[in-house]
């Protein structure tokens, strides 16, 4: 397949606003300031493309949304906080490819009619920062960005913000907080971002990836994009994929491919030859998968329906070898670390399951103790304030089923 | 979202109604019907993080938090199922789990919103054993200690302080289960110690301390009192431990307050057991006070009178009345002087103070009286607020502007220190001292040549012309000389006040304050009618529990008598004074000048509280009643008569001051035939009508702009004097507890004008005014402008009054000084 969010990557240049032009890029920004922002958003809606944070949210609804709101001034926020354990598909796009990026979302701001973006990344990727940096400096320097972008009188000014280190900032009403100054907890929703986000005005937010897409979209127009992978959820797709594979990395295919076809086809089988015993398909929230059920169509639509989710599309690996017990214990000890502390049964029960999962892990459980941890998790389940939490609990819910064998042996 | 939509939804099979906007959890508290809840507070927007308020709904799998749901119409909720008392269970078994349990020694304990709802909810047994939270109490911060293992984390001090205190000293820091509440970088808590916080923890982690291990609350009796401090009339609920008063607090929904207290009236009440207090009669023989029996001093004090009146008639003798004493006492000492002693010579220190507004809204609308309205700040779209530190002066009543600008009203401050209404506000236009007259006059030029009045409205108002004539110098240009803002900032402002909306300015008019005159609260009164809007568009606030109960007592000259500036600074004006709960030697202007006046009397009788400067030379020093001691009325702001009641015991042989008028003036053979408290409320009833203004007559009165005294070489800084907000007048020094917060007077300095004349934080600083000088120290902030001090009065000792003087019309009586390091 031909790569588009990647495209140019190896380019060792890749950065450079002149090289980014030379491969065809800021075209699609061209041709953007020639339409009317709402025919972009009917666009966008028309081309089928969903969320890539993670939730799969059709973008286009998303916009519409915010277009519908009569409040300005409107704010454009870009998610660039990549947190989720085994997701690092964003950083190729920050790191190799800023100008992308930025282009996407000048024709974002454009099409709602929002004058200022904010790029929201993650603490742990300062050369990421200081490249966006020099990226936005050059679009300033091109005319790309600032009051009169590309001589049409249209304003839009991008700003880069470093969080702290939370994963909770990724959540987007905790995005909100934080760079508003505050503290990184979600907020009570309604009212919604769109509705009232940013400093309580109407408030885009999108993932890195979503809005890579947005230049080609324009690029190749709506009914050409929504060709390319599932049908009900198109589009190429970031795979990021880690752990116990030949060749582990970032891939870019369409929606909708399986999983068997990402391990085997692309990232070349099994480290060793290994045999496979489970994969997490989409980051550490979501549900873990057995060697048997990888022949499932990755993308938003079809993976519910095989037992887990797309999530970010962070594919982990794991052969025959692992401990999948440690595996939990280690996912719940991260989500116990990141619980904002908002909600009780997440800043309280997360660390209890960690506490039960040291215990059986350790070899000092009880046989009592895996009931009591599905118990405690059912309990956080449904009741958290956001979904840190609940995906603790389902993540816990569904090692246990599927490997419960795993854990009752190492009961004595 | 339009409040006044109703919609139906169902709750426990029960129809009801709610108003659209509302939560799950409020339509249920209206509709009665309890929802267990621990990090909800009404004054504050939901948050739903302890998940204790879960509800069912029918079509839904998951659970939904009631503090934070929306109801909606046609929306089917179940309160109490069995799923949700699981849920709950887990939530209290969570919480439980770390928690120290150290209920015999928490003094929140029997009042524990953790404790009742383990009860009711709770296990009975927990499965998990984990290491107990002990990090160690914090109570190195006056009068708030901190507990963080009792915390459970609802969040609720963080948020009455930030969102409705406006203070913001405290945030969760950590995060996850190592969240803790706690200030910047976990240093010492330095805010302005309201308690709100404390009142608003559902458990034991924070406290005050001065309750500290006092009591178990099934030992106390909670009486509701009115707060004896300012002119909001909080309603304030006093707990008692073996006839003592240990404790005070808000209590949700009570008083015109509905809860809330500033420090003074939670922490204040406490100056009723200072060591100060008088506790006998006492007369002054050889030149020492001596005790003497009740008896002896009031034979004295009717002989002495009649001596004076004999000798020079009733005239030379005069009265001065208190703002904290209450409507009986201020009407029995006008009885007593204008019926027995037969004069009207009776004022009070509300002349430089309250008396300004009320002679400024005489003028303006033809009214003896204009109370408040406790909501004006809440219906308003936009607020004016010039030179006023409301959240100081009224304290709760300036909440509401917080809670306006909060809900979306433009709040726009001029002043030139950074109150915290400024830092509250849309905009704060740092103007220079005492320029607020000429802003406001400025921006009734712009108003007028911009054709924005209300031209139907002002044609039947008399003096249009000479308002007009009288703005003609306050052009844009020579405002923005004056107040040191720029012309499109005086411009914008007053075209923004101008767009259509309902508009508010609010001033205070206190006693201590020098950057306002009559002259400003006139000028805000003329661009209120220029507009066309209502009298209570202009809102100016009695400062005292009971200022304008004393007011309305007849406590002022009625008939051509002396006022207290010829009484005070008129030496030999009077002969013989009646002081009753005052102690002008600190309160009034120019102390110098008062103390010498009050040294050349013949005779000086002082009745009250404590013994305090005026009092040590006075020659009958009467000991009355406090607060608390003896029940009575007072008038708030808002023109409400509340009662408050007689709690404790009376210090040694004091008496309530009425009645000790009753009982003077039956020594001096006069019955004023009123026995008790029933007939003097009877006598009063018709002579105080309270609150609502009756027929008003506007018309303009041009308010020019006089400074008194200006800077010089010699004196080349402008001292601003007011209140603070941690005390009142020189009652509250008095109150240990305050006293533990801000116990000495201090002169605020701009770090820039600091470091010029080598000042140092809390060095001593010598201040001089042609007047006099006084050693101050010295409090580096950028709350004051460079060229500006600023100094609170309340401090005797400090004598801050040595250096200012007194202005009873409209000029403005700003202070010169020069400042050095001493
Ligand atoms: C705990 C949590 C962490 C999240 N972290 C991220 C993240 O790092 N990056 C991201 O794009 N979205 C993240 N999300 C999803 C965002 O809340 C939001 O749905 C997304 O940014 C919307 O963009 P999209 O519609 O383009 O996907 C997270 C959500 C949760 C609940
Ligand atoms: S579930 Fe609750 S505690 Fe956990 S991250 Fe979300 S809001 Fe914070
Ligand atoms: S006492 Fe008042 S100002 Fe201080 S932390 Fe508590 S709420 Fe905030
Ligand atoms: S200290 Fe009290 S009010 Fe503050 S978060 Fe803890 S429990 Fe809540
Ligand atoms: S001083 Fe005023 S605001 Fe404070 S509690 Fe007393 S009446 Fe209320
Ligand atoms: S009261 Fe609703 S979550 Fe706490």
């Amino acid at each position: 397949m031909e790569k588009f969010l990647l495209r140019n990557i190896e380019n060792p240049n890749s950065t450079d606003i002149n090289e980014y032009i030379k491969a065809g890029g800021y075209k699609a920004l061209l041709k953007a300031v020639e339409m009317k922002p709402a025919d972009i958003v009917s666009e966008v809606r028309k081309s089928g493309l969903r969320g890539r944070g993670g939730a799969g949210f059709p973008t286009g609804m998303k916009w519409a949304f915010a277009s519908a709101d009569p409040k300005k001034p409107r704010y454009m926020l870009c998610n660039a906080d990549e947190g989720e354990p085994g997701t690092f598909k964003d950083r190729p796009i920050l790191e190799k490819n800023p100008h992308l990026l930025i282009e996407g979302m000048i024709i974002s701001g454009y099409a709602l009619e929002a004058e200022y973006g904010y790029i929201y990344i993650r603490g742990e990727y300062p050369a990421a920062k200081d490249i966006l940096d020099a990226a936005i400096k050059q679009a300033h320097e091109k005319g790309y960005l600032g009051d009169n972008v590309s001589g049409k009188g249209v304003r839009f000014h991008l700003y880069v913000h470093q969080g702290a280190g939370a994963y909770i900032c990724g959540e987007e009403t905790a995005l909100i907080e934080s760079l508003e100054g505050k503290r990184g907890q979600p907020r009570i929703k309604p009212p919604f971002p769109v509705n009232e986000g940013f400093l309580s005005k109407p408030t885009i937010i999108n993932n890195v990836e979503t809005l890579a897409n947005i230049p080609y979209i324009i690029e190749i127009g709506a009914d050409a994009y929504a060709e390319i992978g599932s049908p009900d959820c198109p589009g190429p797709k970031l795979y990021s994929v880690s752990g116990h594979v030949k060749r582990p990395g970032v891939y870019e295919l369409p929606m909708g491919i399986t999983l068997r076809e990402i391990i085997y086809d692309h990232c070349g089988g099994i480290r060793g030859d290994k045999k496979l015993k489970a994969v997490i398909p989409g980051g550490i929230s979501t549900p873990i998968l057995p060697a048997d059920a990888i022949d499932c169509p990755m993308d938003f639509v079809n993976m519910p329906k095989h037992g887990s989710m797309l999530g970010s599309g962070a594919v982990m690996v794991f052969d025959e070898t692992v401990d999948l017990v440690k595996v939990c214990y280690r996912a719940i000890k991260f989500f116990e670390h990141e619980s904002c502390g908002k909600c009780t049964p997440c800043r309280e029960g997360v660390g209890w399951m960690r506490a039960i999962l040291e215990r059986i892990s350790g070899g000092s459980g009880t046989a009592e103790d895996i009931d009591l941890l599905i118990e405690v998790s059912n309990n956080i389940t449904g009741k958290t304030f956001c979904p840190l939490g609940d995906g603790a609990a389902m993540v816990v819910q569904n090692f246990v089923k599927n490997f419960r064998s795993e854990f009752e042996e190492k009961i004595h | 979202m339009p409040k006044d939509i109703i919609i139906e939804l169902t709750i426990n099979g029960k129809n009801i109604k709610a108003e659209q906007g509302m939560t799950i959890l409020q339509a249920a508290q209206k509709n009665g019907i309890y929802i267990p809840n621990m990090c909800y507070d009404r004054r504050l927007k939901p948050y739903g993080g302890c998940r204790l308020c879960v509800v069912e709904l029918e079509g839904q799998k998951r659970l939904f938090a009631a503090c934070s749901t929306p109801a909606e119409d046609g929306m089917i909720v179940h309160t109490e199922t069995p799923k949700l008392a699981k849920a709950r269970k887990t939530v209290l078994e969570l919480l439980l789990v770390h928690h120290p349990l150290d209920c015999p020694i928490c003094d929140k304990a029997g009042e524990c919103d953790l404790q009742d709802l383990a009860f009711k909810y709770g296990p009975s047994q927990s499965r998990f054993t984990a290491e107990r939270k002990h990090d160690p109490e914090r109570v190195d911060a006056p009068i708030v200690e901190r507990n963080p293992n009792r915390c459970i984390l609802c969040g609720k001090c963080v948020r009455v302080c930030a969102e409705h205190q406006g203070v913001g000293a405290i945030n969760l820091i950590g995060r996850g289960f190592k969240t803790k509440v706690s200030p910047a970088f976990e240093e010492t808590l330095n805010c302005e110690f309201c308690g709100q916080c404390i009142d608003a923890c559902p458990v034991g982690a924070l406290g005050a301390k001065p309750y500290r291990f006092r009591s178990r609350v099934w030992y106390m009796d909670e009486y509701e009192a009115i707060c004896p401090y300012c002119g909001c009339g909080c309603t304030t609920n006093l707990s008692l431990r073996e006839g003592r008063i240990i404790r005070a607090r808000g209590k949700d929904g009570i008083g015109i307050n509905e809860g809330n207290l500033c420090g003074k009236g939670r922490f204040g009440f406490d100056y009723i057991y200072s060591e100060n207090r008088i506790t006998t009669p006492m007369i002054k023989k050889d030149g020492k006070l001596v005790p003497v029996s009740w008896e002896e001093a009031l034979q004295y004090v009717a002989k002495r009178l009649e001596d004076i009146k004999g000798k020079y008639g009733p005239s030379a003798i005069g009265a001065i009345g208190s703002q904290r004493c209450t409507i009986e006492d201020n009407y029995m000492l006008q009885k007593f002087m204008r019926e027995v002693v037969g004069t009207d010579n009776i004022d009070s220190v509300a002349r430089f103070g309250y008396a300004k507004a009320q002679k400024a809204l005489e003028k303006a609308y033809d009214v003896d009286f204009m109370p408040i309205k406790w909501k004006a700040p809440l219906n308003a779209d936009f607020m004016l607020v010039v030179e006023s530190d409301i959240t100081s002066t009224l304290p709760v009543w300036g909440l509401n502007f917080i809670k306006a600008k909060n809900d979306g009203a433009t709040l726009v401050v001029a002043d030139v220190k950074e109150t915290k209404l400024a830092r509250n506000s849309t905009q704060w236009l740092r103007i220079k001292p005492g320029s607020g007259t000429a802003l406001l006059n400025g921006m009734m030029k712009v108003i007028i040549d911009g054709g924005l009045y209300d031209k139907d409205k002002t044609s039947a108002v008399p003096n249009f012309d000479a308002l007009t004539a009288g703005l003609k110098e306050f052009t844009p240009q020579a405002v923005s000389n004056i107040t040191g803002i720029s012309e499109d900032a005086i411009i914008s402002l007053a075209r923004s006040y101008a767009y259509p909306g309902k508009r508010l300015i609010a001033l205070t008019s206190n006693i201590s304050e020098n950057t306002k005159s009559m002259n400003t609260i006139l000028a805000a009164a003329n661009l209120a009618i220029l507009m066309g809007d209502d009298p209570d568009t202009v809102q100016v606030p009695a400062e005292f529990s009971n200022t304008a109960g004393m007011w309305m007592s007849g406590v002022r000259p009625l008939s051509g008598g002396k006022d207290v500036y010829d009484m005070l600074y008129e030496p030999g004006a009077v002969k013989a004074l009646y002081i009753m709960g005052e102690n002008p030697i600190v309160t009034f202007q120019d102390a110098a000048r008062v103390e010498k006046t009050l040294k050349g009397l013949e005779l000086l009788i002082v009745q009250d509280i404590f013994l305090k400067e005026a009092a040590r030379i006075a020659d009958v020093v009467l000991p009355a009643c406090s607060w608390a001691e003896k029940e009575g009325t007072f008038m708030s702001a808002t023109g409400n008569i509340q009662k408050t009641p007689k709690l404790v015991a009376e210090t040694g042989q004091s008496v309530p001051d009425w009645k000790i008028f009753r009982n003077l003036a039956r020594v001096m053979n006069k019955d004023l035939g009123l026995k008790d408290i029933t007939a003097i409320r009877a006598a009063i009833a018709d002579m105080i009508v309270s609150g609502e203004t009756k027929d008003i007559r506007r018309s303009f009165n041009p308010a020019s702009y006089e400074v008194m005294e200006t800077v010089s070489e010699e004196y080349p800084m402008f001292l601003v004097t007011s209140n603070i907000l941690q005390h009142s007048g020189a009652l509250s020094v008095l109150s240990k507890n305050l006293d533990s917060v801000v116990s000495d007077a201090y002169l605020q300095v701009n770090t820039k004008d600091a470091k010029k004349h080598g000042i140092h934080d809390d060095a001593f600083v010598r201040v001089k005014s042609k007047r006099g000088e006084v050693y101050l120290k010295a409090m580096l902030s950028d709350e004051v402008p460079e060229g500006t001090v600023f100094a609170p009065l309340h401090f005797a000792h400090a004598k801050v009054n040595a250096l200012t003087y007194p202005s009873l019309n409209g000029g403005l009586p700003l202070v010169a000084v020069s400042i050095e390091a001493a």
